[in-house]
């Protein structure tokens, strides 16, 4: 479970963040929406260090991440899978050794240990056989799954999805999603998924936050979100012809 | 006032890249990478430009000696002063500074653009160590054997040019060669040669890895990085040169 407390941060006088406070669940699948600009991937950001918040906390399964030394975070850290916009895999190693990266760095493992590992985890996401690729040989649907396999290559208690829909084919998109939702439930992992995809809030929203300007405006799941009187949120979510159809058969 | 918050950064970059170490096991692999790439990918361009040198200084010099007093084995002489003493070291750096100064800031600044550095960051690596440290020790061993390099093919370069030319003959060529030669000149020329190093690949680092934004920024930060470590190559060189020739 990862707890924000009083989450807020500004950059050049201008304030990104107001005083968010939200829980994340243990084996569910927390979707942060919200439009573009409005501070979802800073909170995201701010929740695995990237960014230091300049008030609150994130405690991770009760253990104040914002307050630790370099060396406990890493502790932390190595808890923590995160998939990035455009997969962000190392340009200068195969799929199999962007795999292995982690477990070189922070695992005991022999090589074959490792290999089990890497061919494990490809077949979690669907990818065995492309052990060497590069990243510039597959596509970024593949790059995608594959930045998957590298997360979880650790056995993450915790996994951060940035946008991990955008730029693909609708197909692939709910493929991604099924795939983080699986992943979430097979191995009890605490998920955060930042996204402003309504297909995706719909396929795996166990828990859905809305951001509004900085502040958390509107908490709940994929089920009441169809039901939201939040203008804001109903601006967002209703925007599309489809998704007003949908209202409107609810 | 700029200029003092680069430098500030710069060095607070330098103390995390230094202060906690990558695991050695992943630096010795990247160390040998780095030194294939930026020291054996240089040495084309070494070779050309150096024998080029010390083909012209050959000439130059023997061009502007008109006075019968001047030995010919000045021109010897001055090749070899010329090329140890600021060719091989100054110049080249300047050159690698063009060439291995833009390949690193476009490089890591790409990696930061496309959140790769995040996510080293992510896993727990000190990015900054991993990323930097191994360019910086390979550019400081390798770079000094580039300069012995540039050192012969200069020579070399001058010596082919008085027996294709005629312009000195190749006895006084040699004679002016091993004239008076000092050791501590080598010396002298593989202290700047570390020190430019370690600017080459430190100050274009900096410049990549603090990259904000999309390919634009990667482009300005890898021109910056260049002009920057030209500059502070030269400061050095003269720091350098009134330290031990003075």
């Amino acid at each position: 479970m990862i707890e924000l407390k009083n989450i807020s941060k500004s950059f050049n006088g201008k304030q990104i963040l107001h005083g968010i406070d939200v829980v994340y669940e243990k084996g569910k699948t927390n979707l942060i929406i919200g439009a573009s600009g409005s501070g979802k991937s800073v909170l995201t950001k701010c929740t695995v260090g990237l960014i230091e918040p300049d008030e609150g906390q994130v405690l991770y399964d009760g253990k104040d991440f914002t307050a630790m030394k370099l060396d406990d975070r890493k502790e932390v850290r190595k808890e923590i899978g995160m998939l990035f916009q455009g997969g962000a895999l190392f340009d200068s190693l195969s799929v199999e050794e962007n795999i292995k990266f982690p477990l070189r760095m922070h695992a005991s493992m022999t090589e074959k240990e490792m290999q089990d590992r890497v061919n494990f985890c490809l077949s979690k996401v669907n990818m065995s056989g492309i052990n060497d690729r590069f990243p510039a040989e597959i596509s970024g649907g593949m790059q995608k799954r594959v930045g998957i396999a590298r997360a979880i290559s650790l056995n993450p208690s915790y996994l951060f999805c940035d946008e991990p829909n955008s730029g693909l084919d609708p197909s692939t998109s709910i493929l991604i999603d099924n795939l983080i939702k699986e992943l979430t439930e097979e191995f009890q992992i605490t998920t955060v998924v930042v996204t402003h995809d309504m297909n995706s809030v719909m396929e795996i929203g166990d828990h859905v936050i809305f951001i509004h300007k900085g502040h958390k405006h509107w908490e709940g799941t994929k089920d009441t979100i169809l039901k939201t009187t939040n203008k804001e949120l109903s601006d967002l979510v209703f925007a599309s012809d489809l998704m007003k159809k949908v209202r409107n058969l609810t | 006032m700029k200029i003092l918050q680069n430098i500030g950064e710069y060095f607070i970059l330098m103390g995390r890249t230094f202060s906690q170490p990558t695991k050695a096991s992943l630096i010795r692999k990247q160390i040998s990478f780095e030194m294939n790439s930026l020291g054996l990918g240089s040495m084309g361009i070494i070779t050309i430009i150096s024998a080029f040198m010390g083909a012209v200084i050959t000439l130059q010099t023997a061009s502007n000696i008109d006075s019968a007093l001047i030995p010919d084995y000045t021109v010897g002489f001055t090749a070899r002063q010329s090329m140890i003493l600021e060719f091989s070291t100054t110049i080249i750096a300047l050159i690698l500074a063009g060439k291995v100064g833009s390949n690193i800031a476009s490089e890591i600044g790409m990696m930061r653009v496309t959140e790769q550095i995040d996510a080293l960051e992510i896993m727990g690596v000190n990015s900054a160590s991993y990323l930097i440290v191994p360019k910086i020790i390979a550019a400081v061993i390798i770079n000094p054997f580039l300069a012995i390099w540039s050192m012969f093919i200069g020579i070399s370069g001058g010596y082919l040019i008085a027996e294709f030319s005629g312009v000195v003959t190749t006895d006084a060529f040699i004679e002016g060669v091993q004239l008076d030669f000092k050791m501590f000149s080598i010396y002298y020329a593989l202290i700047k040669t570390a020190v430019f190093a370690f600017i080459i690949t430190s100050i274009p680092a900096f410049y990549g890895y603090n990259v904000k934004g999309g390919a634009l920024e990667v482009g300005v930060a890898s021109t910056k990085g260049v002009v920057k470590s030209s500059i502070v190559i030269l400061i050095a060189n003269y720091v350098i040169t009134q330290l031990l020739l003075i």
